[in-house]
């Protein structure tokens, strides 16, 4: 049974260091549902609102017990006969009412030698009133036993008396807890007054005092089960039938996940609007197209018209009941549950602490397609039928829409964010003022991909832009080239990454992205990038050297070398002296030496004076540095780049004036090179003259907002030039106001 | 030479050693004039310490403890996070707040302990 998939869910649903038996939704689902092995064994002993026969071969009726099961009508007069839908239901039920009866027997003191024996007993004698000596759980069992029988026939049961039973007050809690369930159940077609008589006489014959019901926690095994039932029960008398209650639960589950309004909108206000929210935001509202668009894939129109019609009937349902349902709660209880005791410990497979929407939607989106898959696959095997083919339909869509942001989900490590999240609230570290909050959520979100790119071991992880209007341009790497030679840097990005989304194996595509991010100083798409790019061809000198030179910017001297490397090993003319075996084990001395070797045997080559100028910037030679990107300039002038490199080189070697002429060289070739304005800069903030960087940082930014670099030096630079009226345009990245007010 | 158990910090603090020779730097020596002593570890706080003595008296970054009796303010952290803390990218108090960033000595000499005293990086 595909629903049972759906509910013991597997390992995303269990409670962390448990099995996913001992998971209470598992138990839940279980007792509920029943192995799917035994089901057709266990239909026959469902009571059904038609008088059962006491004929001797009870157990070879098979047929007509799904049919006759109470509450079947209502799914026809929304379903054809023959829909798998409604097949569906009434499994589900029957199902139900089955679990149940396992419950049913498991109160009576299992001692008691198999619970059937009474059934045998009543198909060879069929009485209503047992027997009522022996042994007091004897007696209670039979007891029990009548009680269940006068259901089958919607009789008053009769009270009895009774020997004196002994029972704790445990089991008489149990007692009165089960039967009240049971009889909700029993008498579903009978009213509340005739369910509580039966109840109450049940009660007061054992002695059982009716009222505590409900006080206190339940005893047992099933307690969340217990709650549960009491809830549909409860919510039974409104609705038709306690499955169409757990099928409304569930409908009206989904139409909150489809409504991105209300999600999206109470994260958002609660923890201020952040990239995050938005970012889940416009996912949602892929979903919600995502959900119009598997209309078009449906052959049988009508059966899904009809799904729908049910879907919105139950979700239509306004009663606060159904709203607060318990099991609604419970799922966020679990996951608030989690959130407990998770609390120190990084598991991003449970998503602890990040509250209920995180790990339901994570949840909801690894387990939802195997679900879906389980679910088709069932239904298939019985025939296709359109309720199957839409969920399958529907899951896929909404898988391949969703990918990519799963996969950036997931790589973001949401669970260390969680985790620190849950520990910041925890220590109080952030009051109440939703600024600093988000502030450092956003920082730490941003060390998050900061930290996944630079991790050697992981690859860098492309994130690509929110609403990018190139998709679906005819050719996009053209469009992108011409973005990026007219220096419209931001654009080219765009147009690349479309390009790149269509092929994802186009090396040059990730290349030119790459490059683009670098020009546009943000290093960390770089690397992404440029990762790629080297994935789809490892030999390209270009990428190798941008992973060079990126890796150097970051400090990441053994990533460094071991492109810088790798581009001297992959060059048609220095291959050759670069052995093979020296990739293995790099030492930066014999890098460089082999390098220096390069240079000598062809001094004309400007790229090898680049490498190398790139190679002592890593061991901080920086005079050596300067003198091989001089060298290389003076054979490639127009090189803008090499003119920003050797700014940058000049900068670190506290030699700022020299590097602000370098920069200048490089801005008079290339006006939109966002680097070079950043590291304009900085050149003057080392300087100590922070309002002249002021003003070249805001114009860094005003080109690429996204420069988040440019963005802390400014903050420092802000600062230091006792400006602090400006910090909170910085803060909230308002760039009018900053352009405004330091024009360059 | 660079060797693969090279600190990302070792290149932020030779630049700080060197800003500090510059106007820049002397004016930054002049308004502390505090001494502070960072330790970095490579990956683990306690493990493979590197000690760095920023001497913002006399305007000098040297290896090794300071010399010159106690420090104003001892720091300790991972070589990351001091990069993070020293460009900018994380506040020092959130890196304190995160038991990122350790600290020892007088509290009002390390709040003192700003991004804006570290010269910025540029890039190639």
């Amino acid at each position: 049974m595909a629903m049972r998939e759906l509910v013991t869910g597997g390992a995303a649903c269990a409670v962390p260091g448990s099995s996913s038996s001992s998971n209470p939704l598992g138990a839940l689902a279980n007792a509920l549902i029943g192995s799917s092995s035994k089901t057709q064994e266990r239909l026959q002993e469902v009571p059904t609102s038609t008088p059962v026969t006491s004929e001797p071969n009870f157990y070879a009726e098979t047929d007509n017990h799904l049919g006759a099961l109470p509450g079947s009508e209502f799914d026809q007069s929304l379903l054809p006969p023959n829909a798998q839908g409604s097949e569906f239901l009434r499994g589900f039920r029957s199902a139900d009412q089955n679990g149940f009866t396992d419950a049913w027997d498991e109160i009576q003191h299992q001692s008691d030698g198999p619970p059937f024996d009474h059934f045998y007993d009543r198909a060879a004698a069929p009485q209503l009133q047992p027997t009522l000596d022996g042994p007091p759980q004897r007696v209670l069992s039979s007891f029990l036993h009548s009680f269940v029988e006068s259901s089958r026939s919607g009789i008053p049961f009769h009270p009895a008396a009774l020997p004196l039973l002994g029972l704790s007050e445990g089991d008489k809690k149990c007692i009165r807890d089960r039967s009240s369930i049971m009889a909700r159940h029993f008498f579903a077609d009978q009213s509340e007054d005739f369910i509580n008589a039966q109840v109450n006489t049940l009660l007061s014959s054992l002695e059982i005092d009716s009222d505590a019901r409900g006080k206190g926690p339940l005893p047992g095994r099933f307690r969340e089960l217990e709650d549960y039932w009491n809830e549909s029960q409860s919510m039974r008398n409104t609705g038709p039938h306690p499955a169409d209650g757990w099928v409304a639960e569930y409908g009206q589950h989904r139409a909150a996940h489809g409504d991105p309004d209300a999600w999206a909108h109470s994260f958002e206000q609660q923890h201020g609007a952040n990239g995050w929210a938005s970012e889940f935001e416009r996912e949602q509202v892929l979903l919600t197209s995502g959900d119009q668009m598997r209309g078009g894939n449906i052959s049988n129109l009508a059966a899904m018209e009809q799904t729908r019609m049910l879907a919105q009937t139950l979700a239509q349902n306004h009663d606060p009941k159904f709203q607060n349902s318990r099991f609604l709660q419970f799922v966020s209880k679990m996951s608030r549950g989690e959130l407990i005791i998770d609390d120190n410990q990084v598991k991003p497979a449970t998503l602890p602490a990040s509250g209920d929407w995180a790990s339901e939607y994570q949840q909801q989106y690894n387990n939802g397609p195997a679900w879906a898959d389980e679910f088709a696959r069932n239904e298939l095997s019985r025939g296709p039928e359109g309720w199957a083919d839409e969920f399958a339909a529907a899951q896929e869509q909404q898988g391949s829409v969703d990918d990519q942001w799963v996969n950036e989900f997931s790589k973001l490590h949401v669970g260390d964010w969680a985790e620190e999240f849950g520990q910041q609230i925890s220590e109080g570290a952030f009051d109440t003022s939703g600024d600093s909050w988000a502030n450092a959520y956003d920082e730490f979100l941003n060390e998050q991909v900061v930290a996944k790119v630079r991790s050697d071991a992981s690859r860098g992880v492309y994130v690509f832009s929110d609403m990018n209007p190139y998709v679906g341009h005819p050719n996009p790497l053209k469009e992108g080239q011409e973005l990026f030679r007219k220096g419209l840097l931001s654009e080219a990005v765009l147009a690349l990454e479309a390009e790149v989304l269509k092929n994802p194996e186009n090396s040059e595509g990730w290349r030119l992205l790459g490059i683009a991010h670098a020009e546009n100083d943000d290093d960390q798409q770089a690397i992404a990038a440029m990762m790629r790019a080297h994935e789809a061809e490892p030999t390209n000198l270009e990428v190798l050297l941008s992973l060079g030179v990126s890796h150097t910017n970051e400090l990441e001297q053994a990533a460094a070398l071991k492109y810088l490397y790798g581009w001297l090993r992959h060059h048609p003319k220095y291959g050759t002296i670069a052995p093979p075996e020296l990739s293995d084990s790099l030492y930066y001395a014999d890098v460089a030496r082999l390098f220096v070797e390069a240079a000598r045997l062809s001094p004309e080559d400007a790229d090898v004076h680049i490498v190398l100028g790139v190679l002592y910037n890593l061991s901080r030679q920086y005079d050596k540095a300067i003198e091989s990107f001089q060298t290389a300039l003076k054979l490639k002038p127009q090189d803008y780049s090499l003119w920003n490199k050797l700014g940058a080189t000049q900068a670190n070697s506290v030699q700022s004036a020299d590097a602000i002429l370098a920069y200048q060289r490089a801005l008079d070739l290339k006006p939109n090179y966002v680097r070079a304005w950043a590291n304009m800069g900085i050149s003057y903030a080392n300087q100590g003259m922070y309002e002249e960087s002021v003003r070249y940082y805001v114009r860094a930014l005003a080109m690429n907002p996204k420069a988040d670099n440019a963005w802390q030096y400014l903050r420092i630079s802000l600062s230091s030039a006792s400006r602090n009226d400006m910090l909170e345009a910085c803060d909230s990245r308002n760039l009018d106001v900053l352009q405004k007010e330091f024009p360059l | 030479m660079a060797d693969s158990t090279q600190l990302k910090s070792d290149a932020l603090l030779e630049q700080m050693k060197q800003h500090l020779s510059t106007d820049a730097g002397k004016a930054v020596v002049k308004k502390l004039g505090l001494v502070y002593q960072i330790n970095i570890a490579p990956k683990k706080m306690g493990f493979d310490e590197v000690t760095y003595t920023v001497d913002l008296k006399k305007g000098e970054v040297t290896k090794g403890s300071y010399e010159g009796g106690k420090p104003d303010a001892t720091f300790t952290f991972k070589d990351d996070d001091f990069v993070k803390v020293a460009t900018g990218k994380m506040n020092p108090q959130i890196a304190f707040m995160r038991g990122l960033m350790k600290v020892k000595g007088s509290l009002s000499a390390a709040q003192k302990f700003t991004p804006d005293l570290f010269p910025k990086p540029s890039k190639m």
